[in-house]
């Protein structure tokens, strides 16, 4: 057995228990029904943003608070306290994660992720609308 | 029934596909020319190949050419143009929509392989040309199948870069596309939508083709290797395959850096990195190609070693750019990404041209016969087996497969030397570091693609989750689950594993260079690096104290230490081992630079500052719920203290699409105090003793120059003001963080950097408004809701509204208050301060027959109305709504500040990097022309 391959080998190792921590580190990803059952656990609950409610965000009162209506994937919408200043494009958002844990009742978010519109083009722009103000 | 089109260019439409059909067909008659001369060694074939290559280059050029020709035309009646176009865009930036979309991308890509498969052929490759150009021709003819452009009934085969508006699939059937004025009928066509103005900066004009000359550097390595598999000759093409490696290193590096550059300098990102998708899938097909090139230089000193390495290496270098592209353009990373990516229709061909690839290079691993077409049909096979059944199983099955060839090729094909390698030799620790760059390279890699691994775990689902039910591991619950993503918290993520591989490496690169090929040198070595290690001692002690590293922070000043050591070890190098010889320095001094860049990185990021944390309680005004955060409110034109400096929020402007918002910086001199004076810190208040210059800590002058005021009196309370180290002084300079207006996109903020020579201080807006607010006909804007008890307060313009007291109205006050008898009625009496004289009034809470009457009070004045829609006795709270005048109102904005150490080490080193990566290929290239010279400088 040649060095070379003693280092492939360990390196494999290392790799593989390097690999499987991530499955463990993660938080998990469940629907709010389950945060709210366990509150106090940090979890990831993914969603889409309730349009039927503003956006609350009052930077006089509370710089690094923002107050929205999330929908998860189960349809449940629920209020959610983000410990952050508004985030671009909120809004916008397509889909949102956030990452946090219900405390005193609501679901209190210290990080959130959003899927935007893509910064890189590419949506197709349908000429459906224009066409009948030129007819 | 044809209808001739007003004003349309249709004959570019058709001459621009025609030029792609035709590169396309002389690439299939290239492919099989070359491919038939490397087994029959006819004039016939090779002439086959060479014309259909040029057939294949000149339709490629000339669809480049007409596209660019009509790009600056302004033709928007094809949709790629209108996209990515319009009027308004300056010349560069007219050139960068070229490549605004992915047909432009695809484009590009293929320019630069065209040309630098023209440089390969201009060094009369010999023996080597058929197969390479045909891996080359092959390669080509299948990315440009993705321009064709083809429907087969709903199934579309290529983008169409040359496809005219009304001919998009979004307006078939729509009555204006047949009428043949529709041109100048439909307004929206006189100009463009131009491009994301997010993507409208400079960059955009620089960056695109830099990385994409790097993706395109990654194939002729490629292609070198697989025909090395190919001709059974594992050697010359190692050689060979040197300059090419390395001149990919060197471009696709600092395209990856300027991408870095871009983020930090334009886009909030908060950073120059941000382990995103989009950045993680360029920066593996590096790392991977360092490795494969380093490996390419071991064989080159003795042939036979870690061949299969090599040659895995090597491939992968283009396999994971052709991944990325998948990657990012599959809409599969869409969950995990900040970015979201939208299926473009043609993902099946990218898979598929992604599998072929794979299953070329697993299939010429075997040995000549019968393995390569079992293993060849039984990935033929599961290929269709993806198509048509089950796609993820099918998948994991050809990966199985492909791996297994791989590992036969391995121990039947290959070859391998007999000579082990001592440990102290170049060998061994080159392949060491290329290992662990891989290494890092396969983490980042797992990571990013969770999404995809989520996909192959559906499958598995249901077993999964009886394995849950069973042994209730955690693992397996998530599993069944298939929603991995990639953690948040970068350090958990990345920066755990990233940081020891990262050390391990660069440490490598710091003492490998003075080890020689072959023969065990390592007697000394430690005396050669002394002095590089004792310099980067001191350097490491001097930055960690510094910038006040803490013990864990240990792995980072770890890195730190390899790094310093590694730039002065390849330093010392050029002097002790080169002799100042700069010809070879080239490697030496790529690696001084890349030392660089990891340190400035980690630095910049580790002892990143964000000054704005509102750390001091110097803002009394302001809520508590600021205290402990990143983002500081700055009132228009007060100033207020940040970090070292006093900023001040002057003005709101426009120019053109920004909204700026300009921000003063003065310098800070330290307070002075006069004895008597009275001022608060942490809640306590204080009287000075004697006259005095403020030290930075309210501690050191406590016992000196303060005494505690333990009961103060009315006056002591009012006057006393916050404790501060320093005082505005001299204006030092102005920053401009601006928010882009953007319609199509929603606004975006962009930052504005002070630049130093050992930090930067970055500033971006967090919230701002672009207009003003709305108000009604008198200036009134909307009210807003406020809980006040006694003794809270609010700023108001420029005046701050306190709730002094509360009293009950007594029977005897109702009359004077124009109260009934009967009304239960609750006063809040109010001071309104600064701004012009105090002013005390009273709000009612009136309730009459259990309904409440409302009480305006309204200060006409001072801007202010005020009315109680509520009482909580308990709390002893008012539900108060308190509306401001327009003529009163102060803007407002939420700034972030960052402060970036050292990170100017970080662009230094990237420059230093590709210089060092562009002279060793320059110092490979001469000593491979005359003959195989002897080149230290490995």
């Amino acid at each position: 057995m040649s060095r070379f391959n003693i280092v492939v080998i360990l390196l494999v190792a290392v790799l593989l228990g390097a690999l499987f921590s991530v499955f463990t580190q993660n938080s998990e990803s469940v629907v709010f029904a389950r945060a709210f059952a366990e509150p106090g656990i940090e979890f990831k609950v993914s969603g889409t943003l309730d349009r039927e409610h503003p956006v609350q965000y009052d930077p006089e009162e509370a710089v690094a608070e923002t107050r929205f209506h999330m929908t998860d994937k189960d349809g449940q919408t629920r209020e959610v306290l983000l410990k952050e200043s508004k985030p671009t494009g909120l809004e916008q958002s397509e889909s949102i994660d956030l990452y946090g844990k219900v405390e005193e009742g609501r679901f209190i978010a210290t990080d959130m992720l959003m899927k935007c519109p893509s910064k890189y083009n590419e949506d197709s722009h349908s000429l459906a609308e224009a066409a009948p103000a030129a007819n | 029934m044809d209808i001739a089109y007003t004003g349309e260019w249709t004959w570019a439409a058709s001459l621009g596909r025609l030029l792609l059909a035709l590169a396309f067909a002389g690439g299939i008659a290239s492919t099989i020319g070359y491919t038939k001369a490397v087994r029959h060694n006819e004039d016939h074939w090779l002439k086959l190949g060479r014309w259909g290559f040029r057939t294949q280059a000149a339709g490629l050029f000339a669809a480049i050419a007409l596209m660019l020709f009509l790009i600056f035309c302004h033709r928007y009646e094809f949709e790629y143009i209108w996209k990515h176009l319009n009027d308004a865009m300056s010349p560069g930036l007219v050139l960068a929509s070229f490549w605004g979309g992915q047909e432009g991308g695809f484009l590009l890509w293929m320019f630069w392989m065209l040309v630098l498969a023209l440089v390969f052929l201009r060094r009369q490759p010999g023996k080597l040309e058929a197969p390479v150009m045909a891996i080359h021709a092959g390669v080509l003819t299948g990315l440009s199948s993705m321009l064709l452009g083809l429907w087969f009934g709903d199934f579309q085969f290529g983008l169409d870069p040359f496809l005219l508006l009304r001919e998009a699939p979004q307006n078939h059937g729509l009555p204006w596309t047949l009428n043949p004025d529709y041109l100048s009928l439909i307004p929206q066509f006189a100009d463009g939508q131009g491009l994301n103005p997010l993507l409208q900066n400079y960059w955009m004009v620089i960056h695109p083709p830099t990385l994409f000359l790097g993706f395109a550097s990654t194939l002729m390595p490629f292609a070198l290797a697989v025909s090395g598999l190919w001709t059974q000759d594992h050697r010359t093409w190692m050689g060979k395959a040197i300059p090419w490696a390395f001149f990919g290193v060197a471009i696709l590096g600092a395209g990856i850096l300027m991408g870095g550059a871009w983020a930090y300098e334009a886009l909030s990102f908060g950073g120059f990195w941000a382990w995103d998708p989009v950045e993680n899938s360029s920066l593996v097909p590096w790392l991977v190609l360092v490795a494969g090139a380093h490996l390419l230089l071991i064989n080159k000193a003795k042939p036979g070693t870690a061949v299969t390495a090599t040659y895995l290496m090597i491939a992968l270098g283009f396999l994971l750019v052709v991944y990325s592209t998948f990657l990012t353009k599959s809409g599969i990373l869409g969950d995990t990404s900040v970015h979201s990516f939208v299926d473009s229709g043609i993902l099946p061909q990218l898979l598929g041209f992604l599998l072929a690839c794979c299953a070329l290079l697993c299939t010429l691993i075997l040995p000549p016969g019968r393995d390569r077409v079992v293993f060849g049909a039984l990935q033929a096979a599961l290929a269709v087996g993806i198509a048509v059944a089950n796609p993820a199983l099918c998948t994991l099955g050809l990966l199985l497969v492909m791996a297994l060839a791989v590992l036969r090729g391995h121990l039947k094909n290959l070859p391998r030397t007999d000579t082990e390698s001592p440990i102290w030799t170049r060998e061994f620790w080159m392949f060491v570091g290329g290992m662990l760059m891989f290494a890092s390279a396969v983490h980042i890699s797992f990571q990013t693609s969770l999404p995809v691994f989520n996909h192959f775990l559906e499958p598995f689902s249901g077993w999964f989750d009886r394995l849950y039910q069973s042994t209730g591991s955690n693992l397996a619950r998530k599993l069944a689950a298939h929603d991995l993503a990639p953690g948040t918290d970068f350090d958990a993520t990345y920066h755990a594993i990233q940081i020891p591989l990262a050390f391990l490496f660069v440490s490598i690169t710091a003492f490998t260079q003075y080890l020689r090929y072959k023969s065990n040198s390592g007697k000394g070595l430690f005396l050669k690096l002394l002095r590089s290690l004792l310099s980067a001692g001191v350097l490491t002690a001097i930055v960690s104290w510094t910038y006040g590293f803490e013990l864990w922070e240990a792995p980072r000043v770890a890195l730190l230490f390899a790094c310093l050591w590694s730039a002065a070890a390849n330093a010392d190098y050029i002097i002790q081992g080169l002799k100042g010889k700069w010809d070879h320095a080239g490697s030496s001094i790529a690696h001084i630079g890349f030392a660089l860049v990891i340190f400035g990185s980690v630095l910049s990021n580790a002892k990143k500052d964000i000054i704005s944390q509102n750390r001091f309680g110097d803002l009394q005004m302001l809520n508590e719920s600021l205290s402990n955060d990143e983002d500081l409110l700055l009132l228009q034109e007060d100033t207020v203290a940040l970090g070292p400096y006093y900023v001040c929020y002057q003005e709101r402007r426009r120019d053109g699409i920004h909204a700026k918002f300009a921000v003063d910086y003065y310098e800070t001199l330290p307070a002075s105090y006069t004895k008597g004076q009275v001022v608060s810190n942490e809640g306590f208040l204080f009287q000075c003793t004697e006259n005095h210059t403020a030290s930075p800590r309210f501690t050191e002058d406590l016992e000196d120059h303060w005494t505690f005021v333990p009961i103060p009196n009315e006056r002591q309370k009012d006057q006393s003001k916050p404790w501060s180290a320093g005082i505005p002084g001299p204006f030092a300079f102005t920053l401009e963080p601006r928010i882009q207006l953007n319609e199509q996109m929603g606004n975006a903020p962009e930052p504005d950097t002070k630049r130093f020579w050992n930090r930067d201080l970055y500033t971006h807006i967090k919230w701002g408004r672009v207009s003003e607010p709305e108000a009604d006909e008198n200036g009134w804007m909307d009210g807003r809701k406020h809980d006040l008890m006694r003794r809270d307060s609010l700023v108001i313009g420029r005046s701050m509204l306190a709730l002094d007291s509360i009293s009950a109205v007594t029977l005897e006050e109702k009359p004077g208050y124009g109260l009934l008898d009967k009304d239960l009625a609750v006063a809040a009496h109010f001071r309104l301060s600064g701004g012009g004289a105090d002013t005390n009034f009273t709000a009612l809470y009136i309730v009459r027959d259990s309904l409440v009457i409302p009480d305006m009070v309204t200060l006409e004045s001072r801007g202010v109305k005020l009315r109680i829609d509520g009482f909580r006795p308990a709390e002893a709270t008012f539900e108060t709504v308190v509306w401001e005048n327009l003529s009163i109102r102060r803007d407002f904005i939420v700034m972030q500040a960052t402060v970036f150490p050292q990170i100017n080490l970080l662009w230094l080193g990237c420059l230093i990097m590709t210089g060092g990566a562009l002279m060793a290929v320059r110092q490979r290239r001469k000593s491979q022309r005359p003959r195989p010279a002897q080149n230290k400088a490995a």
